[in-house]
């Protein structure tokens, strides 16, 4: 068993998910998460983006402008099977590719053991 | 690849990124968590909180760079110079594959 950690746009989640349904994924967990990755972003075009409307938010521009500057992101835990990781990596490339820094990560970690907890099935059988 | 996975104070997470920034590992993700330690949470007068607020950080680096990543986040994760009880803990664990979307190559 594999456990694929995705992290991708926020606004790719409901791409994703049609996606994943179609191609025989529809477990998964989701979460809202903050990051950043190895490029540094330029956050002076959302400032002045924020600043000349009238719709700014003071909670937005402030998660913005704090020290520490983070992008939301979203996580997907995806576990599966050994064969079925390369067809579930390739599916979310593809849907969440756009070509630009900030599309994402993918990290595949093993899984030693899982149940499930409504039967008590342990191994493959719970997934 | 190692995943490192910190559970840290909140009021520590702006100088530890900061810091990581800084050490040359910018990428990290950060996720609000609850949780409790060994000492089962901490007791305020006659209320007992099991569930404290910490920050989740998230990052995978190469084989190499595990012991300064978590020197780094000790260091600065620490609270005085004793530190204390709820400073927080590190895990590692392997990550066997990581792939970046945007290029589609298979590589940190």
């Amino acid at each position: 068993m594999k456990e694929v950690m995705a992290i991708i746009r926020m606004d790719m989640i409901g791409k994703t998910k049609d996606a994943l349904l179609k191609a025989g994924f529809p477990a998964m967990n989701c979460m809202k998460v903050l990051g950043r990755g190895k490029k540094k972003v330029d956050f002076s075009l959302i400032e002045n983006m924020l600043t000349g409307s009238e719709f700014s938010s003071p909670t937005v521009a402030e998660a913005f402008s704090e020290g520490h500057r983070l992008i939301p992101k979203r996580l997907l835990s995806i576990v599966v099977k050994d064969d079925e990781v390369k067809n579930l990596v390739d599916v979310l490339i593809a849907v969440n590719q756009k070509g630009h820094p900030g599309d994402g990560k993918i990290f595949v970690m093993p899984i030693t053991d899982c149940a499930r907890v409504r039967t008590g099935e342990i191994g493959e059988l719970a997934l | 690849m190692l995943m490192i996975r910190a559970i840290i104070r909140p009021d520590k997470v702006g100088v530890v990124l900061s810091e990581l920034s800084d050490g040359g590992f910018p990428a990290v993700t950060k996720m609000d968590v609850m949780g409790r330690g060994k000492q089962k949470g901490v007791k305020v007068g006659d209320v007992f909180y099991d569930e404290i607020p910490k920050e989740m950080l998230m990052m995978v680096v190469n084989d190499e760079d595990k012991d300064d990543v978590i020197k780094i986040i000790m260091k600065n994760a620490k609270t005085g110079q004793k530190a204390a009880f709820g400073d927080g803990k590190i895990f590692v664990s392997p990550v066997l594959e990581a792939y970046t979307i945007s290029s589609g190559n298979n590589e940190l």
